[in-house]
């Protein structure tokens, strides 16, 4: 990854933290808020891999709860383990498949939202688990919906990298 | 030689595989500690400390970002909150529309039933009056329709035979007497009326004793027949059902149901009887509840 890639990616899920902070979560479509931040940092984590998706999902979370003046390192935590996790899987199985940016959106939004749950829990904070389960599937959906631009213009802004600089843990046999 | 096995040994990883693993693996440690740690101090000291100063000075620096993301998506929430409010009043629109109809349907239940009203009292009054028949009892029924043939007088009404209404039962309104039942269902019957070409009533002057039978003449008008001209009848005399005279031959009618009224009285020459013509008391028009007569053994 060059260093271009990197501003690319950090300006990308900065406007993104911004947007998901000042418009997306205020706007409630069937009780639910779409996720624009996640969904960027899926793209990012899938094009560029694990270590640029812990590493965005970290500093991302860190604006968020900066500009939002919730508890730090929160939503940190939660977005450093789903950018790892959906970046590994683009390293691996995910690499190449037309349906991985849409399954990994789905399935992240029900980790992130349960995730988040579960440290809110853990904190001893609200963790009103009946309004977060109602919330799920419009949530999925409402990301689902985000998933195709926002995926399209990360790949336009980071070209998916030669296949012989992604890690090659899952080797071919003959390469 | 050539099929002897050769021992290879186990491929030793590219040392750049390794280090790209160690690394990857470092660096998440390192965001979740450092996540953990951010959380840790965060939610000890949430209103006070050096972090919470950054934070503090993090969100200003953000603010006009913030308010830069806010203002370019004015428009677009105000398209927005415009189009969410046009559906959601659409909606409202139509739910207070399916209220008013509902609103509009109980009110004319209310006035159709208000309208009724009068005269069910009159019909209770006359079923807990003195003049009631004795050893009958009443089951009240809703008129259901009408018979809209110009050669039968009927109407039905929504009581039958499972509430112990029979054939020949007399039928009555508040106003006096209606006419009789001529064919029963389980759960409706068909009355004939007494302006029907078919009914005959024995019927007695209340003034004058004088008996007759009030049928249908002509034009459709109610007349009391069979009255001898010798017989005094005047205008205004009240008639009623004049009951069983002889008990081998029961009437159909018991003793005492108001009729009608006399309204004129003639006397020709070439007649036998007097004309007496008969207005009757129950409205026959405009019938709504009926109460049938039943035997009191009878009554369910």
């Amino acid at each position: 990854m060059t260093l271009g890639d990197g501003v690319k990616a950090a300006v990308l899920l900065f406007v993104a933290s911004i947007a998901q902070v000042s418009i997306f979560s205020d706007l409630h479509v069937f009780g639910a808020v779409a996720d624009l931040l996640l969904v960027t940092l899926v793209a990012v984590a899938l094009l560029r891999g694990s270590v640029v998706g812990a590493v965005g999902g970290f500093f991302a979370g860190l604006l968020v709860d900066t500009a939002s003046l919730g508890t730090l390192g929160l939503t940190s935590l939660v977005l450093t383990l789903a950018g790892y996790w959906i970046g590994r899987y683009g390293e691996t199985t995910g690499r190449d498949r037309a349906h991985a940016p849409f399954l990994s959106v789905a399935v992240i939004t029900v980790l992130y939202e349960l995730g988040l749950l579960v440290v809110h829990f853990v904190l001893g904070e609200s963790a009103p688990a009946g309004v977060v389960v109602r919330q799920l599937l419009p949530a999925v959906i409402l990301n689902l919906i985000l998933t195709a631009p926002i995926y399209a213009l990360a790949r336009r802004l980071l070209r998916p990298p030669s296949t012989d600089t992604l890690s090659a843990e899952v080797q071919l046999l003959g390469q | 030689m050539l099929a002897s096995s050769v021992q290879q040994s186990k491929p030793a990883p590219y040392p750049s595989k390794v280090r790209s693993a160690f690394v990857r693996r470092t660096v998440v440690v390192v965001l979740v500690l450092g996540a953990l740690t951010l959380l840790t101090i965060s939610f000890r000291s949430p209103a006070s400390g050096a972090l919470h100063d950054l934070q503090g000075i993090g969100s200003s620096a953000l603010r006009p970002f913030q308010i830069a993301a806010t203002r370019v998506a004015t428009p677009f929430r105000d398209a927005y909150d415009y189009v969410d409010s046009l559906t959601r009043a659409k909606s409202e629109n139509a739910r207070l529309r399916k209220q008013v109809s509902a609103y509009k349907a109980a009110y004319l239940n209310a006035r159709a039933a208000a309208t009724q009203l009068p005269a069910l009292e009159k019909l209770l009054r006359y079923e807990q009056g003195p003049t009631f028949p004795k050893d009958f009892g009443a089951v009240n029924a809703r008129v259901i329709s009408w018979s809209s043939s110009p050669f039968a007088h009927q109407l039905t009404i929504a009581a039958g035979s499972s509430s112990g209404i029979q054939r020949n039962s007399p039928v009555l309104s508040g106003d006096g007497l209606v006419g009789r039942v001529v064919n029963v269902f389980p759960d409706s019957a068909i009355v004939t009326l007494l302006t029907d070409a078919q009914s005959y009533v024995t019927a007695r002057d209340l003034q004058t004793g004088v008996r007759g039978i009030v049928h249908r003449g002509p034009g459709g008008t109610l007349i009391l027949d069979d009255v001898k001209k010798q017989e005094v009848v005047q205008s205004g005399d009240q008639l009623v059902t004049d009951g069983t005279r002889n008990p081998r031959y029961p009437d159909l009618y018991p003793f005492g149901i108001p009729i009608g009224r006399v309204s004129s009285v003639d006397v020709t020459d070439t007649a036998t009887f007097l004309q007496v013509q008969v207005q009757p008391f129950a409205n026959l028009g405009s019938l709504d509840s009926v109460a049938v007569l039943v035997a009191a053994k009878h009554k369910r």
